[in-house]
């Protein structure tokens, strides 16, 4: 027992100092930052960021068009996962919508905006279709549309899977009750699912607070948080005190979020029994719910069509004969190559890198006899992650780095990478090792075996699959962000996405659309190779 | 299963490796020069083509940004800026010189028709001047503008596109043609008319006034004066009028950055020579102002009305024309 616990307290000691070193402190720069001022420390920046209306316009124009986001989110996420969960429906549609709803999750948000100029815009392929501009796509009603797409996957992923734990017997008592429709579904839908709602809610809303990749490329001159802060920082006339006060604004909502997060999970209901039952049949239902969730998937689906369209005609729309030259061009110049080395070299060492952190985090809490203290710790820091917004995060990296050597390395990139992502893949990794037989390692031990053995023979082999779904995690989140890195990409640390970004100052589509591409088929490899692995090591641990 | 953990194991140490492997090898190779620029895009090709002929292909490292993204890094970084080699408006590199002495002295001949610091020299100079869409003045009946002051009769409400000067240096050179024409006072006025014609069309770039006249959706415009010729030659319904308050010029000019990494500081200075002597021709095609002995410009491509800045230009100017601008709303 004794090595166990100075084994378990090295991998705290290092887990909690990473995150000293790389959350916590540069938080607290930034926090310094934001009350720093000509003449000591005061709120001078926050009170001229309060009358200087610049700023607080696009604090309401962001409120606004994140909670409207959040509220047309939650509703279509709900019906098509309602479609998904509790109707006849045919199979192969079900398969459709899930695997069509996840898609734009493996681009960069950045490209989702370009798509829409694309398909809406004066030379739109939509436009041509229809024959006329539909809406003026720049400003509210383009971020209104790409914050939609972009977090209408994550909304789904939610409530799909909260939907495995209604049970559904409930349906069939209700209706054999004699209840209507409303109050049934009221009852044994809407009911079990507040918390799940109000959840999906919350993150639909930090999630468009927050972004950056799409006001950058359809904001026009509807001005939001996001992009304010980077003009702040970055502009003619940098200050960056005042975007350190900016910074902590926008932590506001999330702390909120994650508040109001807690409050709802009291109404998460707890089924102890989930019967497969058949679904009352109900074709209306069934044809209406349909109609509606494939006319989702084929929207966006048709709005992301132009990306492949664009590159590969000579002159869109005018000259729509076919050349891969453009392709060609922008794969073969050397500048391309070196900045696609750089992404995936990123993607793939934040993976290794993150998914062993998140691992070890994950084991000490569950498999080990721990001080509650010492596991609540690593909880908070796994939740404050969470809270904090890429681009904040890329912010306090800024300022706390700006003067030493990591400065434009790429070591800085992939940390904050590890940071900016460490939630989810630290809650597979919990969930799959708190499953597991709690007696595996006392058998290790009474076998002669040290923990560490019984950690890397037994308890290790037997996540595998969680290790390559942690993989999978980080590698596509840092494949697609730009939030995050924005503030830390030099010319020699250049990532795909921020050369999409500077693209955009020669309006170059044909090019940004060739880099989403390789992004999209990257990313699209790397779940084939997961979803791959997944498969063969789960059947091999069926046969033991 | 053992087997297959075994087989993962030994991947990640042989990525562990590789990516160490990575690590050193970037740390021996020479480093790349990097260049920043504001430049557009034919002007970035035309650079780029010069270095690419010249056998330089893959030893630098090209970087675009906006004017002032590029001019709050220098400002703000000065000689710790990540760029060896960076092409921008003249004003902010005399600017960034005077505040960091972050540029080292120009080792090459350069013939230029004016004289400017040893720290620089210009790539290529930009002309202001109104354009309009002919067909939309004749459809809608209204009188050809000779000024800039024309643009703001009524008749031209929510018919005219500028720049805005808080992102764009092409709106310097209309500020800068109302400033001394009208004075302080007068201009301002001046200046709120034309901001209250213009309505939704104040743009951030400055090719988006001629972007809209081209399409129609203004009937006039301030911007570079070359773009609206090319147009007109090219027989699309436009035309270039200069305006009698002046055509006012802006350089855009490369320095290099003085670095304790003296090879790659060499190695920056060697670009900057081949850009200059080999690329302008290809530049001067885009940007028809001569700025080195023996360079001819045609005669449409010659203003009519050349004038120069009263004041050096200097980033401290800037921002009180942005205050002028912002006061003028």
């Amino acid at each position: 027992m004794r090595k166990e616990r100075l084994e378990t307290q090295l991998i705290y000691i290092t887990v909690a100092i990473f995150f000293i070193v790389f959350l916590f402190a540069p938080l607290f720069i930034l926090l310094m930052n934001s009350v720093k001022t000509g003449h000591g420390i005061g709120f001078s920046n926050y009170v001229s960021i309060i009358y200087g209306q610049d700023i607080l316009i696009a604090i309401k124009n962001s409120i606004y068009v994140s909670a409207l986001t959040a509220l047309i989110t939650t509703i279509l996420a709900f019906i098509l996962a309602y479609a998904v969960n509790c109707t006849n429906i045919y199979k192969a549609i079900k398969e459709i919508i899930k695997i069509g709803i996840v898609l734009p999750m493996l681009l960069p948000t950045i490209t989702y905006g370009f798509a829409i100029i694309y398909s809406f815009g004066k030379q739109g392929l939509l436009t041509q279709l229809f024959g006329r501009e539909l809406f003026q796509i720049y400003g509210f009603n383009g971020l209104l549309m790409g914050y939609v797409i972009y977090t209408l996957p994550s909304a789904f992923l939610l409530i799909d899977n909260s939907f495995g734990y209604i049970d559904k017997k409930f349906i069939i008592v209700s209706t054999l009750m004699g209840d209507g429709f409303f109050r049934s579904f009221t009852n044994t839908i809407l009911r079990p699912l507040v918390g799940t709602l109000g959840g999906a809610f919350v993150i639909a809303f930090i999630l468009s607070f927050t972004d950056f990749g799409i006001p950058a490329s359809v904001g026009g001159t509807y001005s939001v948080v996001a992009t304010q802060l980077y003009q702040v920082m970055l502009g003619a006339i940098p200050n960056f005190n005042s975007g350190s006060a900016i910074a902590m604004i926008m932590l506001i909502p999330a702390i909120f979020g994650v508040l109001f997060l807690n409050y709802l999970g009291k109404f998460n209901f707890h089924y102890d029994k989930f019967t497969n039952i058949e679904i009352i049949k109900n074709r209306m239902r069934d044809v209406y719910l349909a109609s509606i969730s494939m006319t989702t998937i084929l929207s966006i689906m048709l709005i992301f069509l132009v990306m492949f369209i664009t590159p590969f005609v000579k002159n869109f729309p005018y000259d729509m004969s076919f050349t891969t030259s453009f392709f060609k061009d922008t794969f073969f110049s050397s500048s391309i190559v070196d900045v696609y080395e750089n992404s995936l070299f990123v993607a793939v060492v934040s993976a290794l890198l993150g998914t062993a952190l998140c691992y070890s985090a994950a084991i000490i809490n569950v498999r080990t006899q721990m001080s509650k203290h010492m596991k609540l710790s690593i909880d908070v820091f796994s939740m404050v992650t969470n809270t904090v917004p890429g681009m904040v995060l890329g912010l306090a990296y800024l300022l706390l780095f700006n003067n030493s050597d990591l400065k434009g390395t790429f070591f800085i990139i992939i940390i904050c990478n590890i940071v900016h992502f460490f939630t989810t893949p630290y809650l597979m990794a919990k969930n799959s090792l708190s499953k597991m037989n709690p007696s595996w390692e006392i058998t290790g031990e009474l076998m002669g075996d040290t923990w560490i053995h019984t950690i890397i023979r037994v308890i290790i082999p037997n996540s595998i699959s969680t290790l390559v779904e942690m993989f999978g995690y980080y590698f596509i989140n840092s494949m697609v962000t730009i939030s995050a890195v924005i503030f830390l990409v030099t010319a020699r640390t250049s990532v795909v996405t921020s050369k999409i970004k500077e693209l955009q100052h020669f309006a170059n589509f044909n090019e940004i659309f060739v880099l989403s591409i390789l992004i999209f088929l990257t990313n699209i490899a790397m779940k084939i190779f997961s979803t791959f692995l997944h498969k063969k090591l789960s059947l091999m641990n069926q046969r033991g | 299963m053992k087997k297959i953990f075994k087989n993962l194991i030994l991947c990640l140490m042989l990525a562990s490796m590789l990516i160490g492997l990575v690590g050193c090898a970037s740390n021996s190779k020479p480093q790349k020069v990097v260049i920043y620029t504001n430049a557009d895009k034919e002007a970035v090709q035309a650079m780029q083509n010069s270095l690419n002929t010249a056998g330089y292909e893959g030893k630098y490292v090209l970087q675009s940004m906006g004017t002032s993204e590029l001019g709050g890094k220098l400002m703000a970084e000065g000689d710790k800026i990540e760029a060896n080699l960076v092409t921008m408006s003249s004003y902010f590199v005399e600017s960034a010189q005077q505040k960091h002495k972050m540029f080292a002295e120009l080792n090459f001949e350069t013939k230029a028709l004016e004289k400017y610091p040893a720290y620089y020299t210009p790539i290529l100079a930009n002309t202001g001047a109104i354009f309009i869409n002919t067909q939309v003045i004749k459809d809608k009946g209204l009188a050809i503008p000779k000024s800039i002051k024309d643009l703001t009769k009524d008749e031209y409400k929510g018919l005219v596109s500028i720049p805005n000067i808080m992102n764009s240096s092409t709106a310097w050179l209309l500020m800068q043609a109302i400033i001394s024409e009208y004075g302080e006072v007068e201009g301002k006025m001046v200046l709120n008319k034309l901001i209250q014609n213009c309505g939704p069309h104040i743009e951030t770039s400055g090719s988006g006034p001629i972007k809209k006249v081209r399409v129609g959706e203004v009937a006039a415009g301030f911007g570079l004066r070359h773009q609206a010729v090319a147009d007109k030659v090219a027989g699309k319904p436009m035309d270039y009028i200069d305006p009698i308050e002046g055509n006012y010029t802006l350089t855009e000019s490369i320095a290099v950055v003085k670095k304790a990494d003296t090879a790659t500081t060499q190695l920056a200075m060697e670009m900057a020579k081949i850009i200059i002597e080999k690329a302008r021709p290809e530049l001067i095609k885009d940007y028809p102002v001569a700025l080195y002995q023996g360079e001819v410009v045609t005669d449409v491509n010659k203003a009519g009305n050349l004038k120069n800045f009263e004041k050096p230009l200097t980033v401290e100017l800037l921002e009180a024309h942005q205050e002028f601008f912002k006061a003028a709303k």
